[in-house]
């Protein structure tokens, strides 16, 4: 008979042992586990911040510039030469048109901008945006800033990511008349009784659905209004709205000299994509094999395999290598991207840098790497790219997302 | 206890060898604990591996100062709760096949290295009502008080205290061969 006593020391005493084996790949799922989240956390955490920061639409006005920056990077018809407004017309009317002032206003505020191009009028090297609420995004040797008054912070990032990369002429316009839902609507003005033209368009681009009204006036052949959405059918309140284009010759460089006030902090922005391009590169048979290679190589192959891609103008290649891609029509890819007859078409492929940054989306690490360029002109661009690594059907694979930033002339 | 505190502190803050030190503290009592609320060796290795996991996953959310082996004892009772449950449904369905007893015991992979004092105290536990287990074994190898237990079990502490009891006082009995089965 034991008594109780007995009982609970005999029970705490019984023999317990444990697979030596188990017990490691336990504490090895465990710590797994933990890293696994650390890191989902951490994504997680600063896609949380900036969506916050977004939630100012100040910063979705900027957002707005960075898209136009990455479709204007590619674009080319005449449609728009029709007799009564002929694209040449407008050409002519933009060649010497260097800087830009638009005002407009966006859910909740209103913005000015200042923008103004490089010597040859290819893309935007400076550009200002003030919002009414006392944010103010803007950029700076080859950065992009972004100030937000409520939480005295400026976060910053090394790209230019506000801009136009096609600035406004006649490449910009070619562009948007190319996307597949292009229409040119003629009308008059109801304020002011004059004659203009509308180009209504929608596309996909690496920063999601975009669509655009852009407004010219017939007399001078400029575009002096436009209207952003960032929806395919334009619903809903314009994510910006321009209701005023002003054109200079050259604006000094004072207007582009921004002083915050006090002492705020610095805190560079993370590297993000949005989540509505995921299933367009979740598509297991896209892509690269990165099987065995390291971050490094693995962005490096899958940036190389993309621009061969382009120098070779393999349109399924590319397709296949950044799938977002498809979103666009064959004859768009081959003119603005392969760009065949124009002197900046991409000849050779000179570095692929170190990764910039890396970042997560919800299929990954992604990873912005740069890419030196020669172009027919005799010419070097950098560019960078954003790589989405994966791990689909059990294969390691990387896909390119899209651009970020603009591309930048180099010695 | 300062111990657990330093060991909670640095889990909060993320430190990964301070997970393993807890795993490699508690493992063999939450397994003790599982394995006696059950008597299925890998029903209860799998509830202690969660346990650790949800731990991995949530460190940085842990709102605890003090009894981390309280805390992870209950959450493997908890846990157990949930997997005994849906064995009687099970049973009540299905009658004829039996989800007690110690399983799987010659599988190579399993975790808890049975032996027969182990095997026997298992199955005296298992003859016991499910809520007088819970309270021995998150006593005894949990460590827990029994104003704890009762709180967490939103009982009163002379419930918790006659479960025991009564509890163990059965278990010596069935040990002593007093009982029959």
């Amino acid at each position: 008979m034991r008594p109780t006593e007995n009982i609970e020391k005999e029970i705490q005493n019984i023999p317990f042992n444990t697979n030596a084996q188990k017990d490691k790949e336990v504490l090895e799922d465990i710590l797994n586990a933990m890293e696994e989240t650390q890191n989902q956390q951490s994504a997680f955490t600063w896609s949380n911040i900036w969506r916050i920061i977004m939630k100012n639409n100040i910063s979705k006005l900027a957002a707005t510039f960075i898209i136009i920056a990455v479709v204007l990077s590619f674009l080319v018809t005449d449609k728009l030469n029709t007799p009564a407004w002929a694209l040449s017309d407008t050409i002519e009317a933009l060649k010497d048109l260097k800087a830009v002032y638009v005002v407009g206003a966006y859910p909740g505020g209103t913005a000015e901008i200042w923008m103004r191009s490089n010597d040859s009028g290819s893309y935007s090297t400076d550009s200002v945006v003030r919002g009414s609420q006392g944010a103010i995004t803007w950029t700076k040797d080859g950065s992009t800033y972004h100030y937000e008054p409520s939480q005295n912070t400026v976060y910053f990032e090394n790209a230019i990511t506000i801009g136009l990369s096609q600035w406004f002429g006649p490449e910009l316009l070619e562009m948007f008349s190319k996307a597949d839902n292009t229409e040119i609507v003629h009308g008059k003005d109801p304020a002011t009784g004059r004659e203009r033209v509308m180009l209504i368009c929608s596309m996909i681009d690496s920063n999601g659905p975009q669509s655009w009204i852009i407004e010219f006036d017939l007399v001078s052949k400029l575009p002096v209004a436009f209207k952003h959405w960032q929806n395919l059918d334009r619903s809903g309140q314009p994510a910006f709205e321009a209701f005023k284009i002003t054109y200079y010759e050259k604006l000094p460089d004072s207007f582009f000299e921004v002083n915050i006030p006090g002492n705020p902090t610095y805190t560079e922005k993370p590297l993000t994509i949005p989540d509505e391009n995921i299933s367009a590169l979740s598509n297991p048979r896209d892509g690269a094999s990165i099987e065995g290679l390291s971050q490094q190589e693995a962005a490096e192959k899958t940036a190389r395999i993309m621009y061969q891609a382009i120098i070779d103008q393999d349109l399924d290649q590319l397709k296949n290598i950044a799938p977002l891609c498809r979103n666009w029509n064959d004859e768009f890819l081959q003119d603005i991207v392969f760009k065949p007859d124009k002197d900046d078409r991409i000849t050779e492929i000179v570095k692929i840098g170190k990764i910039l940054k890396t970042g997560h989306s919800k299929l990954g690490l992604i990873a912005a790497v740069p890419t030196v360029l020669k172009l027919q002109n005799g010419k070097k661009v950098e560019e960078k790219m954003v790589i989405q690594f994966r791990r689909l059907g059990g294969k390691s694979t990387c896909v390119v997302h899209g651009p970020y930033g603009l591309p930048r002339e180099i010695d | 206890m300062i111990e657990d505190k330093l060991l909670i502190w640095r889990l909060k803050s993320g430190d990964s060898s301070a997970l393993a030190s807890v795993y490699e503290k508690y493992k063999n009592c939450l397994l003790k604990i599982a394995i006696g609320l059950l008597n299925q060796g890998s029903a209860a290795e799998d509830i202690v591996h969660d346990v650790f996991v949800s731990l991995a996953q949530s460190c940085d959310k842990l709102k605890l100062s003090g009894n981390l082996k309280g805390y992870l004892a209950v959450s493997v009772a908890n846990h157990a709760r949930n997997i005994n449950k849906k064995i009687q449904i099970k049973q009540k369905a299905r009658p004829e096949q039996s989800e007690t007893g110690i399983r799987n015991q010659d599988k190579p992979e399993q975790w808890i290295v049975h032996n027969e004092q182990l095997n026997k105290l298992n199955n005296a536990l298992a003859e016991l009502p499910y809520s007088q287990r819970e309270i021995i074994l998150l006593h005894m190898h949990g460590g827990m008080k029994f104003a704890a237990i009762a709180k967490s079990q939103d009982i009163s502490i002379n419930t918790a205290q006659s479960r025991y009891r009564y509890g163990l006082d059965k278990l010596r009995s069935l040990l002593n061969g007093e009982v029959k089965k």
